[in-house]
């Protein structure tokens, strides 16, 4: 196979595989908050505004695989 | 197919002043800097005892930037200390990561057709140059305030004096072993945190660029729902970039403070 299709086929299953484990990842943490969200509902704001910032910290893996996969796209 | 215009990674460079090419995001960097002086100088004029509406929404974040940074630093003096930096961090991505938003920023164009206006955050460097500093800071201060501790928090060797017994060994060896990891995990912060700014703005202007780029129908509703997330991801990641800055910095101080000072 050349290059060209390695490379896109490359990209795709970098993206693909990094986005598994970001997706159950941030899942947990939803589901945590609306737990304890639904046992104490009068700080339902400031577990709403933490459980953003958990969210933007669990996808940082994905965001590198997506780095990974458009300097592989875009560089090559 | 579809006339996608050409995304590249690297910005284009459009002059070169000596040996330093001058690049599209560097001139959105100083406009960004610009647009931050003016808004300061206008807020300012006015403010007063009784606070205008402006004053009063800068003291809302304010407030929210400092309670963090007194939570993690312990006392008010170093956080007052910090504060610069972290504030002036935290309001340059925060006006920085929109620049997608302005209208017509992309058609100012020069003689080649590259655009003259780049969101800065949206070319490696900026994130990089801003982990970079943080960093430097960060261990440049412990090794300036007491070079033997905070080297002997990497390199652990008291675990192996504190032996009392020969099966306190592989505890001891592993006390070590962890400790030469951690120097791995300050690497691993320099590419984190850059990374993560970076990833979540230029995804966004790659998707709205290929969106807009498939059909002629494409351009009016569809890009609506990656705008809102591309502008809400450029909040939270300014406010994670601040707030990540703030605890690197935090716990590499506390790691060198003096055990003995009383509270």
């Amino acid at each position: 196979m050349d290059a060209e299709s390695a490379k896109l086929i490359a990209a795709g299953i970098c993206m693909g595989l990094g986005a598994i484990g970001s997706g159950i990842g941030e899942g947990f943490v939803g589901g945590k908050a609306l737990e304890a969200m639904a046992r104490n509902p009068q700080v339902g704001d400031k577990i709403f505004t933490n459980m953003i910032v958990a969210i933007a910290l669990a996808e940082s893996t994905a965001i590198y695989s997506l780095v990974i996969s458009l300097i592989i796209l875009f560089v090559f | 197919m579809a006339n996608i215009p050409e995304i590249n990674l690297a910005p284009d460079v459009l002059t070169t002043i000596g040996p330093v090419p001058i690049t599209n995001a560097f001139l959105a960097t100083l406009a960004t800097s610009l647009i931050l002086l003016i808004i300061a100088f206008i807020v300012r004029r006015k403010a007063g005892i009784i606070p205008t509406r402006p004053q009063m929404a800068f003291e809302l974040v304010y407030e929210f930037i400092y309670e963090k940074m007194v939570m993690s630093f312990g006392d008010e003096e170093r956080a007052q200390k910090f504060f610069p930096l972290i504030f002036t961090i935290f309001l340059f991505l925060l006006i920085a990561n929109q620049f997608a938003l302005i209208p017509f920023i992309q058609s100012i164009v020069t003689e080649d057709g590259i655009s003259l206006l780049r969101t800065p955050t949206s070319d490696y460097s900026l994130p990089i140059a801003l982990t970079i500093l943080i960093l430097v800071i960060a261990n440049g201060l412990a090794l300036m305030i007491s070079p033997l501790r905070h080297i002997g928090n990497f390199i652990k060797f008291e675990s192996f004096f504190k032996m009392k017994s020969i099966k306190d060994l592989p505890m001891a060896c592993l006390d070590f072993f962890l400790g030469l990891m951690d120097i791995i995990g300050e690497v691993a912060k320099l590419a984190s945190l850059s990374t993560r700014l970076f990833g979540n703005i230029f995804a966004g202007e790659v998707i709205i660029t290929i969106i807009t780029g498939l059909m002629f129908y494409s351009q009016f509703l569809v890009p609506i729902p990656f705008l809102v997330l591309s502008t809400l991801a450029g909040l939270v990641q300014a406010f994670v970039f601040a707030m990540l800055s703030i605890i690197f910095i935090s716990s590499s101080l506390n790691g060198v403070r003096k055990e003995e000072s009383p509270a």
